[in-house]
């Protein structure tokens, strides 16, 4: 019994870390309309950055880990500048397709300015678990969660209470009606790109603390699809329940049904969690529902 | 003009003519020119190991060329083709790679060559050789796809019959194995191991078989597990990242349970990602083929020359190893194929028929790899199995044993 209450919790805290990733989905989501597929390449980033001020350049945590973010937003803000800014007034779907390019674009930049070879990540959290009578709680995850939570009750905050962030909800709506209410389309795409790179790079010291660091991190954005899609794209505290419950289920399934069928179940899962709550919901659990009059 | 220019330069023209001539039949006979495509990963999963095993086997081609096919009047030819490690890929390069090339042998590299081409190379009659150790799924008799070494399964089995030697008694050794439905070659690894485990439970007890991903989210819980129920060794054949979180999630419980490690993902790999090679002191690597250890031995004299004679740069590692032993078993075959065929019309099949002919020694591949004696049987040797262990010693890599006897695995 303690093991199966322990595999819940890990399994709730690992879905916490898809939902801090799913968070950058949603947070460029809604603030362009753009369903951003290189998500999984801005986490690679992000580590890669964390990984070049801590190895590289031989930085404590303390000044590395700001430094990581502020050049992870830098780098949100070049990309949505390159590439994002002159498609404004564009179809999302163009926005969309930029993206996959930006997926295979950012994957060969990583070749390039790092090479290929698997690097030790820093230990940013204790490898030490927390242990609880029987039960083991491994730390990276435990700190990642609470971060989790506290950076989705901060941005739905933002998002539903200030104007700042309601401007970014009505520039995804439509951004040609929100530049005719004086809105600045160009500066809220940017800033929700600029949080996306800073989410992914959380998420990357989280998930890859004290591990190594390739380039097939990057399926990390995978992983965290079907959170983003069962939680409903627009809402952030969504996610949190979305990750819970997908956590759990993958946690459960690969401990208790992996072993009987000798396969790797676990991995679909989410996957079907995710298209049964598709089928019977669209806009997933949280998503909003909009009536298009014709 | 006058006669003496004209004599001169009539002269000159049928001296000129005759050197041609007289040179025209030994180059043609200097340059009977085999092409072989290579399949290689540099932008895909094994892209960190690729530039070392791309330099190695290589410069197999290029010593070769300058020994051997200097006598024999060959040249071997070789040219890389990026897959990205993916079976759809190699399968949309091989037609282009067959007119372009018509090659006598395909270089493999690892599973989705196998996959893509296996059907294919059969009806083009060329055969593929690879590095790697050999899949479950690919053991069918008449293969044109070879590999130097046994399965990986048979390679950790000869292994964990090693380590239960070691400890003694009469006990099944317990084992864990980490796998990963991400590859069905990392899949095929756990099978074959579970199979001998059901056939003889005297020798084998596998306490779990953990399917993960290419890169763990966190294996601490797992570890747990498996410390718990008495593992006495880890066997991880998939890739570095798995060893790296399986490592971090034993420190994390405190457990020390050896990992046994293969080529690909081997000591050096694992180490550096962790920070280190202290960090797998007292864990091991096995495999059909020499270990890149400090130790004097006719693979490192050979390895030696390749450095001081023909610039190679790639360091004394497994994955050095790995290149220079898949590119010497191919050149041998070949020169066999020569010897028993001629030099003038070698084709992919006749290179195939001389792999049966007759066995590849150790003392040809220099101590790389043991005698190797195929067989229309499967796609690597049968009998006279071997793999060598090392391990970290004081921070070092040592060699632990060699000739470590396989033992006979159903197929499965």
């Amino acid at each position: 019994m303690v093991y199966f209450i322990n595999d819940i919790i890990t399994g709730a805290l690992i879905g916490l870390l898809y939902s801090l990733v799913a968070m950058g989905f949603v947070v460029i989501y809604r603030a362009s309309k753009v369903f951003n597929f290189a998500q999984g390449e801005l986490v690679i980033i992000g580590g890669f950055i964390v990984w070049f001020t801590t190895l590289q350049m031989g930085l404590s945590l303390w000044l590395s880990i700001p430094l990581s973010l502020v050049l992870a937003g830098l780098v949100g803000y070049a990309i949505e500048r390159i590439f994002l800014t002159k498609l404004i007034g564009e179809s999302a779907f163009s926005m969309v397709m930029v993206t996959i390019g930006l997926l295979i674009l950012l994957r060969g930049v990583v070749l390039l300015l790092f090479g290929p070879a698997v690097r030790p990540f820093p230990i940013i959290f204790p490898l030490k678990p927390l242990f609880l009578g029987d039960m083991l709680i491994p730390m990276n995850l435990l700190i990642g969660g609470i971060i989790t939570i506290v950076a989705a009750v901060g941005l739905s905050w933002f998002f539903n209470r200030t104007r700042s962030g309601l401007r970014m909800t009505a520039v995804a709506e439509d951004h040609v009606v929100a530049s005719s209410m004086g809105i600045s389309v160009k500066s809220s795409i940017a800033f929700a790109w600029i949080l996306g790179a800073i989410l992914s790079t959380i998420g990357a010291m989280i998930f890859l603390s004290g591990k190594s660091l390739t380039f097939l991190a990057s399926d990390i954005g995978f992983a965290a699809l079907p959170v983003a899609l069962f939680a409903g794209l627009e809402s952030i505290g969504g996610l949190i329940l979305a990750g819970v419950i997908i956590g759990i289920a993958q946690s459960l399934t690969t401990n208790y049904l992996d072993p009987m069928i000798g396969g790797s179940l676990g991995s679909v899962v989410p996957y079907i969690i995710m298209l049964a709550i598709l089928l019977i919901r669209p806009t997933g659990l949280f998503g909003w529902r909009s009536i298009e009059r014709v | 003009m006058t006669w003496k220019t004209k004599f001169g330069l009539r002269g000159l023209m049928a001296a000129g003519a005759m050197a041609v001539a007289t040179a025209m039949p030994l180059k043609a006979q200097a340059e009977t020119t085999y092409n072989l495509a290579m399949l290689s990963d540099f932008s895909g999963p094994y892209a960190d190991i690729m530039p070392i095993l791309a330099e190695s086997r290589e410069i197999i081609f290029d010593w070769w060329n300058k020994t051997r096919g200097r006598e024999l009047g060959v040249t071997l030819n070789y040219k890389n083709y990026e897959t990205r490690y993916d079976a759809a890929q190699v399968a949309s390069l091989w037609p282009g790679i067959k007119s372009e090339l018509n090659p006598i042998a395909v270089v493999g590299l690892g599973g989705p060559d196998v996959a893509a081409l296996s059907e294919r190379l059969p009806e083009d009659k060329v055969p593929m050789f690879m590095s790697t150790a050999a899949y479950g799924y690919a053991w069918q008799p008449d293969a044109w796809i070879f590999n130097p070494r046994p399965t990986y399964s048979h390679e950790s089995l000869g292994f964990l019959n090693w380590m239960r030697e070691q400890r003694g008694g009469d006990e099944p050794i317990k084992v864990a194995v980490l796998a990963s439905e991400a590859s069905p070659a990392y899949v095929d690894m756990a099978k074959g191991i579970e199979l001998y485990a059901k056939e003889h439970p005297e020798e084998i007890d596998v306490v779990e078989i953990i399917y993960t991903e290419v890169q763990p989210t966190d294996l601490t819980a797992q570890m747990r597990r498996v410390a718990r129920a008495g593992a006495e060794a880890l066997i991880i054949q998939t890739n570095t990242s798995i060893v790296v979180a399986a490592k971090r999630g034993l420190q994390a419980n405190g457990a020390n349970i050896p990992i046994m490690m293969s080529s690909h993902n081997g000591l050096p790999a694992s180490g550096a990602a962790l920070g280190g090679l202290a960090q797998l002191e007292g864990d091991y690597e096995a495999y059909g083929m020499a270990v890149a250890a400090d130790e004097d031995s006719p693979a490192r004299q050979f390895y030696e020359t390749l450095v001081a004679d023909y610039g190679l740069k790639a360091p004394w590692n497994v994955v050095t190893a790995m290149g220079i032993s898949q590119g010497l078993y191919i050149a041998v075959v070949i020169e066999h194929a020569i010897e028993e065929y001629g030099a003038d019309a070698l084709t992919g099949e006749k290179v195939r028929e001389a792999l049966f002919a007759r066995p590849i020694t150790t003392e040809e591949t220099h101590g790389f790899l043991p005698t190797l004696t195929f067989t229309p049987e499967a796609p690597f040797p049968l009998k006279g199995l071997k793999v060598n262990v090392g391990t970290v010693r004081n921070g070092k890599i040592a060699i632990e044993a060699t000739g470590v006897d396989v033992p006979d695995v159903s197929k499965w």
